[in-house]
């Protein structure tokens, strides 16, 4: 008798995951072939998550402010529009803000923001996926960035964490560089819906390949909050914020990040 | 990254172990309304919505959510968990569809 999953052949189910997975293998192949410097992240970074919602839609903005170790402000804001295409692939288009020193704000980028889920939450020890970005910024010369990394998630009881790490590069910069590595970390209690607390870290340690000495490298990490309120039907609310401050020399000495989705 | 995809490709070359429970969505509400399973295990659910409207199974202390289109079924894989109630509800109908996973 052939071993079957929810009606579907196991050997079935297995190809579908193994594609999957090969695919992932692929785009990170295909990154690690390229170069380019990353600045430092924008100050409205988010932690990403690898499940998906089928047929979710969300309104999203996130707002960040980070000070730099010159002294010097930094604000960063978006607005996106996201849709879970299918079960297991999450797509999200962003307009992207920001305004440095005293300056106005202005358009800063487009980018494109595809998740996809590559296993069941729960199905294995750990829930794998894949994060697969393109931006395209206003100023031509900083070339288009390409990110993508992997996505992790385990939960410990009440305990969650995630943890995922990426590369990216530009492609037609106008200044030449190398593929660079950076990560991204939360860890919080489930406490209630409306209410969960724990930790976020943001990091980037230059290029993927030859890392930059300690004191250059850029770590900030400190206490977020979390939470999910109904209001009404269908509709959501789930925002989170984290109040990240400097772990090395060169990061931002605090950073204040913020995210508001309205699924709907 | 490479790594990760190794390691999981051979497990998910194993056989499924995980004992399964069946849930049914119709009429707008989970039948049975109570799933009993052991502690410290992980476990299959099996959700089939005999509905032709999709429903959403939603549970906070789960963490787990999982869109099930009408006339359809998805796997939801839970624990290892302690013993407890955890409760869990359709999220297009919350008013009737509601349901709890007791662990022994």
């Amino acid at each position: 008798m052939t071993p079957t999953m929810n009606g579907t052949p196991l050997h079935a189910r297995n190809v579908t995951l193994s594609s999957r997975l090969r695919a992932g293998a692929f785009a990170c192949g295909l990154c690690a072939s390229f170069a380019a410097s990353l600045a430092w992240a924008d100050p409205d970074d988010y932690v990403s998550t690898p499940a998906v919602e089928y047929g979710e839609r969300e309104l999203e903005l996130r707002y960040g402010t980070a000070t730099d170790p010159g002294g010097s402000r930094r604000d960063a804001g978006s607005i996106a529009f996201g849709y879970g295409a299918t079960p297991w692939w999450f797509t999200e288009v962003y307009a992207k803000f920001q305004r440095a020193g005293g300056g106005s704000t202005h358009y800063d980028a487009v980018e494109w923001e595809n998740k996809f889920q590559l296993t069941e939450p729960g199905e294995y020890p750990v829930d794998m996926g894949l994060l697969v970005e393109i931006e395209a910024p206003h100023d031509r010369a900083e070339g288009y960035e390409l990110k993508l990394g992997p996505l992790f998630q385990k939960d410990f009881g009440l305990v969650q964490v995630n943890a995922n790490a990426f590369l990216a590069h530009h492609v037609r910069s106008s200044e030449p560089g190398a593929t660079d590595l950076s990560y991204q970390w939360q860890a919080k209690y489930r406490w209630r819906e409306a209410l969960e607390f724990g930790a976020q870290g943001f990091g980037e340690v230059g290029k993927w390949d030859n890392w930059d000495p300690a004191h250059e490298q850029k770590h900030i990490a400190g206490p977020a909050l979390f939470g999910k309120v109904g209001v009404g039907g269908r509709q959501v609310i789930n925002w989170n914020a984290g109040l990240l401050f400097k772990l090395s020399n060169a990061a931002p000495d605090r950073t204040f990040r913020a995210q508001l989705e309205v699924e709907f | 990254m490479l790594l990760a995809v190794v390691l999981l490709s051979g497990v998910a070359n194993a056989a499924a172990t995980e004992p399964e429970f069946a849930l049914v969505v119709r009429d707008h509400r989970f039948v049975p309304d109570e799933i009993v399973i052991p502690a410290g295990t992980r476990v299959r659910i099996v959700v089939e919505n005999q509905d032709t409207t999709p429903e959403e199974f939603d549970s906070h202390a789960l963490n787990r959510e999982k869109m099930i289109v009408g006339r359809s079924k998805a796997t939801i894989y839970i624990g290892p968990l302690s013993s407890g109630r955890y409760e869990f509800i359709g999220e297009f109908n919350a008013a009737t569809a509601r349901g709890v996973v007791i662990v022994k």
